[in-house]
């Protein structure tokens, strides 16, 4: 395996996209519930809600820390190991990621920072209207990403110069199908991401008869409700993309004939065992989830939600079905669209850049050992700040004194905000 | 309509320079500067809003560099591979230093994060030094030109680091304590003598500003920021000894920039040495930026240092772009339109952003934060 370049790409910009993917949709789905957490608290002037707000805060920044990290990776190895790809679609894929990172990931990094550094700084509106901004931004990356994602999947709104792709229509590549479809998928399973954590959170404090200010009683309502909710709509925007399987993509022929392209694909087409495996992973645990959602509400009309421990200590888990099923997902977009990285109109070869099997060698050891070393730290990091609880998160409220374990600080900041 | 995309360009790279030249510069010094927990915990939390306010504007220009100016983004970036890639791994050991720092608890994991922090830091600092020599000898990095200018960047950085730090290692103190700081710096900078009375002007000066928006924040914040630091310590004679410390380094750090850009001038004209399309801008920019350098170096620049070093990172990329005809083709219409109107809704917002946000940390954190 190590001595095949190509490959050794493919499986490093597979693990990076795979783990950056998991950190995304933790910040997509967790995003929601902390807007609306601190919309309610800063309406009702509620302490109790903010220091919920903080806690699930501290979450979200770790979390949002390895995105960055992990994300940052993804942008150079771009232009590391596949400059073919920016060769030539330099202009229509690289464009839609520099207003990524220009117009969201800029502004999306710089009001979080405004919201961590701000929080006894600044007006409690004021500070609300940050969230709103990190909210915002975080969904509009995400849209930009898959602007250039769903380009390479359906090319569209293209015109070839000199070997070179230029963009002869914006408004088809913003409104690519394969990208608002992908998009709308994303966000509502994102959703199930976020409140399958929140859930699992809740109730393993709850099955602990640990509470501190009702939040996780809050939590796996507020959870469970939207959980509910998102499983449909995930399907069923999911399966709306098959009706893209067998459409040829408007661009196709630009760089290669039918008979090329009919001939490129019989001979590269990636082994159907990837593929089936995400698609079980995928609909398999949707299925688990649509079984468990039922039970939630049953339990939830017999007003048990925050107290049977027979439910509570098995939901602690429940975080495994959705990002198994985002992972599944992703493998099954990407290897259908194998042996192009542009759908007929360049090969995954040809994308990839002019590498010795001892520079791919050392960019795979070198990426892989820091995503593995850090990615377990992060998860580390999360799931023992979402254990210590609002007492001992990273935005948790500094304490002063000796406070007993278990106590609250005993100024909560946040009537000074 | 490329003149706009590269004017884009270099501004965010300048802007990148100066604001990440505080936390890289910073970093760099920590061994010497931030000798205790106390004063480490105080440089991270200098640190922190600098690197998360300032990477982005980083991830900005690969980002206009990708999708505006894909030639140039193929010859810089895919001709100095390696340094790219030493680049993004010192970057990432950086950040999970800065971000994980204050999540440990252990004083091994703390250690770990500060080599992490050290380590990435004058990585980047050398990396960027060697990207400069490279585009401006024509693509090799492994010149005699290119490591005098990595050497420059590192002591650039250091200087840099050094300027802010003399301002920002200064403790944060609750309004009772405010009054009693400015005669312990003095008496800190007692012993240092007379030569470096000029050094530590830097330092000093800052003092009475600090203090006096540390007890606006007394007076009108929180009324946990007396409490919020454990017992005792903070705002004594001996924990300004950081800050001290960094504005004492800031002229032989400036010297020593100076040095090694004059070894960069002269390995410049060898064999494998600099090969710019335009030699008397460059000569006139790089004189320029020698010049910062040697007024820094006197007896009364460190005090400006905070300004001159600055003036000097952002000398840089002006310096690569007058000496060399870097690849731009223009940018097709298409991809403008697209770029300029995305952009064209959020640009009020990224200025909005970012000055409330360098304006809001002039004031040290009331308590410990994040980040530490």
């Amino acid at each position: 395996m190590f001595d095949d370049p190509l490959l050794l790409a493919r499986v490093q910009f597979a693990l990076t996209a795979g783990v950056h993917y998991l950190f995304v949709a933790l910040t997509l789905g967790l995003a929601p519930f902390i807007l609306f957490g601190q919309l309610g608290a800063t309406v009702r002037r509620d302490d109790a809600r903010m220091r919920a707000v903080r806690f699930w805060g501290g979450l979200y920044v770790v979390n949002y820390a390895m995105g960055v990290l992990s994300g940052l990776v993804m942008e150079l190895q771009l232009a590391l190991n596949w400059s073919g790809l920016s060769d030539m679609f330099g202009y229509a894929f690289g464009a839609p990621l520099a207003v990524e990172t220009m117009g969201a990931f800029f502004v999306e990094s710089t009001f979080l920072g405004l919201w961590i550094f701000g929080w006894d700084r600044m007006s409690r509106w004021a500070h609300l209207a940050c969230f709103a901004v990190v909210t915002a931004t975080a969904y509009l990356s995400a849209y930009w990403v898959l602007v250039a994602n769903g380009f390479l999947r359906y090319p569209v709104g293209l015109r070839m110069e000199d070997g070179v792709a230029h963009v002869a229509d914006p408004a088809a590549l913003m409104a690519n199908p394969s990208t608002l479809m992908a998009f709308g998928h994303v966000c509502v399973s994102a959703l199930l991401v976020g409140s399958s954590v929140v859930i699992a959170v809740s109730a393993y404090h709850l099955a602990q008869r640990h509470d501190p200010d009702r939040m996780f009683r809050r939590g796996v309502r507020w959870g469970t409700a939207v959980f509910s909710l998102a499983l449909l709509p995930t399907a069923a925007i999911g399966s709306m993309q098959f009706i893209l399987y067998d459409r040829t993509p408007p661009a196709s022929g630009l760089t290669y004939g039918p008979a090329e392209i009919a001939e490129i694909e019989a001979g590269g087409r990636a082994p159907g065992v990837f593929g089936g495996l995400g698609d079980a992973l995928m609909m398999g645990s949707w299925a688990l989830m649509f079984l468990i959602a039922p039970v939630l509400l049953v339990v939830w009309l017999l007003r048990r939600l925050d107290r049977w421990r027979g439910v509570l200590w098995p939901l602690v888990l429940l975080p495994f079905l959705p990002f198994g099923a985002s992972v599944g997902g992703w493998l099954v977009r990407e290897t259908q669209r194998q042996p192009w990285a542009v759908e007929d109109l360049l090969t995954t070869a040809d994308a990839m850049t002019d590498m010795t099997p001892a520079m791919a060698a050392v960019s795979f050891s070198l990426f892989t050992l820091a995503f593995a070393v850090l990615a377990t730290v992060t998860y580390v990091l999360l799931v023992r700040f979402a254990r210590l609880g609002p007492e001992g998160g990273p935005l948790a409220p500094a304490r002063t004194g000796g406070t007993e374990p278990g106590g609250v600080a005993e100024d909560p900041p946040v009537h000074t905000f | 309509m490329e003149i706009l995309a590269v004017v884009l360009l270099a501004g965010l790279v300048a802007g990148y320079l100066v604001l990440a030249g505080c936390d890289i510069g910073l970093g760099m010094l920590m061994p010497y500067a931030a000798r205790t927990g106390t004063e480490r915990r105080r440089a991270v939390s200098a640190m922190a809003p600098y690197f998360l306010g300032s990477e982005v504007w980083l991830l900005g220009a690969v980002g206009v560099a990708m999708g505006l100016l894909p030639e140039l983004k193929a010859v810089v970036i895919t001709g100095m591979w390696p340094v790219f890639v030493a680049l993004l791994a010192g970057w990432l050991f950086r950040d999970a230093g800065l971000w994980m720092r204050g999540r440990m608890r252990a004083r091994a994991g703390r250690a770990v994060c500060d080599m992490g922090i050290v380590g990435g830091s004058w990585t980047l600092a050398l990396s960027w030094g060697l990207i400069v020599g490279g585009l401006l000898g024509g693509g090799a990095v492994l010149t005699p030109f290119a490591i005098a200018c990595a050497l420059t960047a590192a002591a650039l950085f250091a200087l840099r680091g050094a300027a802010f730090g003399a301002e920002r290692l200064v403790p944060a103190a609750g309004a009772g304590e405010a009054g009693g700081r400015e005669p312990a710096r003095a008496a800190a900078a007692g012993p240092a003598g007379a030569g470096s009375a000029g050094v530590l002007a830097s330092g000093g000066a800052a003092a009475p500003k600090v203090a006096g928006r540390s007890a606006e924040t007394g007076l009108g914040g929180t009324g946990a920021t007396g409490g919020a630091f454990p017992a005792g310590g903070e705002g004594t004679a001996d924990n300004a000894v950081a800050a001290d410390t960094a504005a004492r380094a800031t002229r032989p750090l400036a010297r020593a920039a100076l040095a090694a850009g004059r070894l960069a001038a002269g390995a410049s004209v060898l064999p494998g040495g600099a090969a710019p399309d335009r030699p008397l801008t460059a000569a006139a920019v790089a004189l320029v930026l020698l010049g910062l350098l040697a007024a820094t170096s006197g007896l009364w620049g460190p005090r400006l240092s905070r300004h001159t070093s600055a003036a000097a990172l952002a000398a840089v990329p002006v310096l690569v772009a007058a000496a060399v005809n870097l690849p731009v083709a223009p940018v097709p219409d298409g991809v403008s339109v697209l770029f300029w109107s995305a952009m064209a809704p959020v640009a009020p917002f990224m200025v909005l952003g970012q000055v409330w946000l360098y304006r809001m940390v002039r004031r040290p954190a009331p308590g410990p934060g994040f980040f530490a």
